[in-house]
């Protein structure tokens, strides 16, 4: 396994765009071509080199662990589109942390800024602190957001995380967001995905949602009126198969969503789930 | 004497949208937008006479502007602010990531002022300059 | 014998305050003087008014020295304007829903060469509509197609009285129409607003929201039109009873349509509540006619939009700092990139920032080179480094405006700009010609 140590040595006034780090941009690279790579800040191009000190050895992609130390709070899109290896920040971190990532691991100790795994493809993002607005959502104009990979956030996520995501049982793909707490509208436009909650949620949790499964283990602190309960289950299978066990009240919805009907199979009399959303509250 | 758990809307009314078409810097602008419009069951509470300066405070700041009763009643427990500077100085700059800051809506307290003044346009936002 | 001032009058003219533009007003004009204006409201007519030679209007360029603005002349204050904005790391370009398109136009241009912010005040007002019609798109019409037709108007968060004066009179409320012959008694009036509005106090229907809970009750109210029965009986302080009353009306009227304005995007949920209500809008469809149009504030933001749009792919809140067009409200919009010190420098046009933002970016704003181009004295012109005087759109310069439905009409010009002021267009391009330069282009 090997290591590329970077640390910030230069004070941003304003933002520093540093797409290129990533285990992909870095691999097989000596340390000089490293500090050679492309950042951007304002409308000037300018090097990794000349904001961050750089130590270690790259290694191939699936190989490569990434260690930013320090305050990257002011640095964007980290981690962009990367598809194997690891990145570690020791720190908080700035806007689009891993973006559109197919593959690989990125942990932020700290915070992450908005826009956090935007339009993630797969792989794993987790943040020991806070996250900020749009965690795992998709960009502006897209309807189609996360589609494969999985986000977790020990702290608070803010509002509309996990927008437009886009599941598919059949296709395998399961987005998954596993956070502390989250603000309002989370996943709004859900279109397949999973959110698990360890606490408690803001309004609207599930707004627009045509499918998808929310499971909120602490309060809500106003459930949509265009939700209907279901009744109270003991266990809850999730799209891939996992069970969460615990005593849950089962709600469908979003009832106001033209795509959305309470429907009952003909066959067999059942509700028929994957045609709805659904959100679980701990009873 | 004091108000708390109130509401904050701010916006437009065409008093204000006359003044600051006729300067942004005049007397009929602190007229028109350095007031705060009361519900008239609500302003009892404060025990005092229309007119009177009231500090408003909220999480992101507070300021002195003239008490009135509104016209656009009744709505208790929602103050009202004509939008600009003095508004300005206690909405909340916060867009949740859209953009657009929330000017309406945030939790306020009001006060009647014991010392203060309502300042003009220029010497509010001067203030902004000497931060 | 008094000699007698020769009047003449222009008819016609439209006016450049609020997005209604009205285009109906006849203006008198005596010794390149504004003396009676007909059939504007208070505040167009107080806009006219203003442009006449006053202790408030610039006319020629002023450059901060020694703490004092001071007046210049036009070589130096552009020369001055260009070096400020050339050596900017990030500079913001802002403001340009009070200018005509063309001058939106070159503020385009200077954006994309200074490779700086562009945005202009949608992003403090309508940009939240902007993001959900982005995301579910728009059932709108024109506002002679309401004139004409609809029998239901809506008022959602918005309290045209006050914002806009004559849009009841001349589209959605009194006016007699092709089939509304009847005016007001052919039509039903809604308001809905936290507030007992001067609106909703002429209305038939006044329904009060509780504040920021907007979101909820839509929600409610299209899970009743798709014919769900909701266990709550109250939804944002609506009573269940009202809201299926209400639903009864939306789906049996003949045409139908929702104003709506800055109660529901700048109250909390922003471009959720226009997205809440664009879907019932377009759910209504099934049942009736429908239609939903924002009321847009400025005379011509709608036409800074369209301009930088089709330069650009996107309406506001643009970076250009990458070499191309990017877009995303929240990271590139003027009150977050000054929120976070993020720029540099900024160049306002035909806008009052320091009034209209709130505190703590002001504070930010003042922190770095201003420079504003404006008629009038504001608290923003006070406090900046270089003014650049503006004879003011619609009145002193020709040019295009887009209404708040998109129709593109032509302001006209009804005098002579005073004292040095020239126009937005022109200030901009000495500037683009000034930054050229001096990048050795």
């Amino acid at each position: 396994m090997a290591e590329i140590k970077l640390k910030l040595k230069k004070e941003t006034e304003i933002p520093l765009e540093a797409e290129s780090i990533t285990p992909d941009k870095f691999a097989g690279k000596s340390n000089d071509e490293i500090k050679k790579l492309a950042v951007y800040y304002g409308r000037e191009e300018l090097t990794i080199g000349d904001f961050f000190n750089v130590s270690g050895k790259s290694e191939e992609k699936d190989d490569l662990t990434i260690i930013i130390n320090g305050d990257v709070s002011n640095v964007k899109r980290i981690g962009e589109k990367m598809t194997a290896g690891e990145i570690i920040i020791n720190g908080d971190v700035g806007m689009h942390v891993g973006n559109e990532m197919s593959g690989g691991k990125i942990t932020v100790n700290g915070n992450a800024d908005d826009w956090a795994g935007a339009m993630l493809k797969g792989g794993e993002l987790e943040i020991t602190g806070d996250a900020g607005n749009y965690v795992g959502a998709a960009y502006r104009g897209y309807w189609q957001g996360m589609k494969n990979g999985i986000i977790k956030v020990k702290g608070k996520v803010g509002v509309e995380s996990m927008l437009w995501a886009n599941g598919s049982v059949p296709a395998k793909r399961f987005p998954t967001l596993i956070c502390g707490s989250a603000g309002s509208f989370l996943g709004i436009h859900n279109h397949g995905s999973t959110i698990i909650v360890e606490g408690d949620v803001d309004r609207c949790a599930g707004a627009d949602q045509v499918k998808g499964i929310i499971v909120i283990k602490g309060k809500v602190s106003r459930l949509l009126p265009s939700y209907k309960k279901i009744g109270e289950v003991k266990e809850i299978e999730l799209f891939n198969g996992e069970k969460i066990t615990g005593k849950f009240i089962e709600y469908a919805g979003d009832h106001s969503v033209k795509k959305n009907h309470s429907v009952v199979s003909k066959k067999t009399g059942e509700l028929n789930k994957s045609v709805n959303g659904r959100l679980f509250i701990a009873a | 004497m004091s108000i708390n758990n109130l509401i904050l809307l701010t916006g437009r009314t065409i008093d204000q949208g006359v003044a600051l078409e006729g300067g942004k810097t005049t007397k009929e602008n602190v007229r028109a937008a350095a007031i705060c419009a009361f519900d008239t069951d609500d302003f009892k509470k404060l025990d005092t006479l229309v007119g009177t300066p009231v500090k408003i405070i909220t999480d992101h700041g507070e300021v002195i502007v003239y008490s009135t009763l509104s016209e656009e009643g009744p709505h208790p427990g929602i103050i009202f602010i004509p939008m600009g500077p003095w508004a300005n100085q206690v909405v909340n700059p916060d867009s949740q990531s859209c953009g657009t800051p929330t000017y309406k809506g945030m939790k306020a307290k009001v006060e009647v002022v014991k010392s203060g003044k309502v300042l003009d346009a220029l010497d509010l936002i001067k203030t902004l300059k000497e931060a | 014998m008094m000699a007698v001032k020769k009047i003449k009058t222009i008819y016609d003219v439209l006016c450049p305050f609020c997005g209604t533009l009205c285009d109906d007003l006849e203006v008198d004009i005596a010794e390149n003087k504004v003396v009676e204006v007909r059939n504007a409201c208070q505040i167009g007519t107080k806009k006219f008014f203003s442009s006449n030679p006053s202790e408030h209007r610039y006319e020629t360029p002023m450059i901060k020295k020694n703490g004092k603005l001071e007046r210049a002349s036009w070589e130096e204050a552009i020369d001055k304007a260009a070096d400020i904005l050339a050596n900017a790391k990030r500079s913001l370009l802002y403001g340009f829903s009070s200018t005509e398109c063309e001058a939106q136009s070159k503020g385009v241009e200077l954006a994309e060469i200074l490779g700086g912010v562009l945005d202009n005040t949608a992003s403090v007002c309508h940009g939240p509509t902007l993001l959900a019609k982005q995301d579910v798109g728009q059932p709108g019409a024109t506002l002679g197609e309401f004139k004409n037709r609809a029998d239901l108007v809506i008022f959602w968060g918005s309290n045209p009285v006050h914002a806009h004066p004559r849009h009841l009179s001349r589209y959605s409320e009194f006016v007699r129409g092709y089939f509304r012959k009847d005016g007001r008694n052919d039509r039903f009036i809604v308001v809905i607003d936290p507030r007992n509005t001067h609106t909703a106090q002429i209305a038939d229907l006044y329904i009060q929201v509780n504040p920021s809970e907007d979101y909820e009750l839509l929600n409610a109210i299209r899970a009743v039109l798709r014919g769900v029965e909701l266990d709550e009986k109250e939804v944002s302080g609506v009573s269940m009873e009202k809201i299926k009353e209400l639903v009864n009306t939306l789906k049996t009227c003949n045409y139908g349509v929702i104003f709506f304005g800055m109660g529901l995007t700048q109250s909390l949920s922003h471009h959720r509540n226009i997205d809440a209500a664009i879907c019932l809008t377009r759910e209504l469809n099934d049942h009736t006619k429908f239609s939903i149009i924002p009321m847009r504030g400025h005379y011509n933001v709608a036409g800074a939009n369209q301009v930088f749009t089709w330069n650009t792919g996107y309406a506001y809140s643009i970076d250009f700092s990458r070499g191309y067009a990017r877009y995303n409200p929240g990271e590139f919009s003027s009150v977050e990139v000054l929120l976070k010190d993020q720029v540099d420098a900024s160049l306002i046009v035909a806008s009052d920032p320091a009034s209209n933002f709130p505190a703590a970016s002001v504070i930010n704003l003042f922190k770095h080179p201003l420079i504003v181009i404006d008629p009038h004295e504001s608290p923003t012109t006070v406090y900046a480094d270089i003014v650049l005087p503006a004879a003011i759109a619609g009145i002193e310069a020709e040019g295009t405006a887009y209404r708040m439905d998109n129709v593109p009409l032509r302001l006209r010009k009804v005098k002579d700009a005073p004292g040095e002021c020239l126009t937005d267009k022109e200030i901009l391009e000495k500037l683009i010609e000034k930054v050229k330069e001096k990048r050795g282009e």
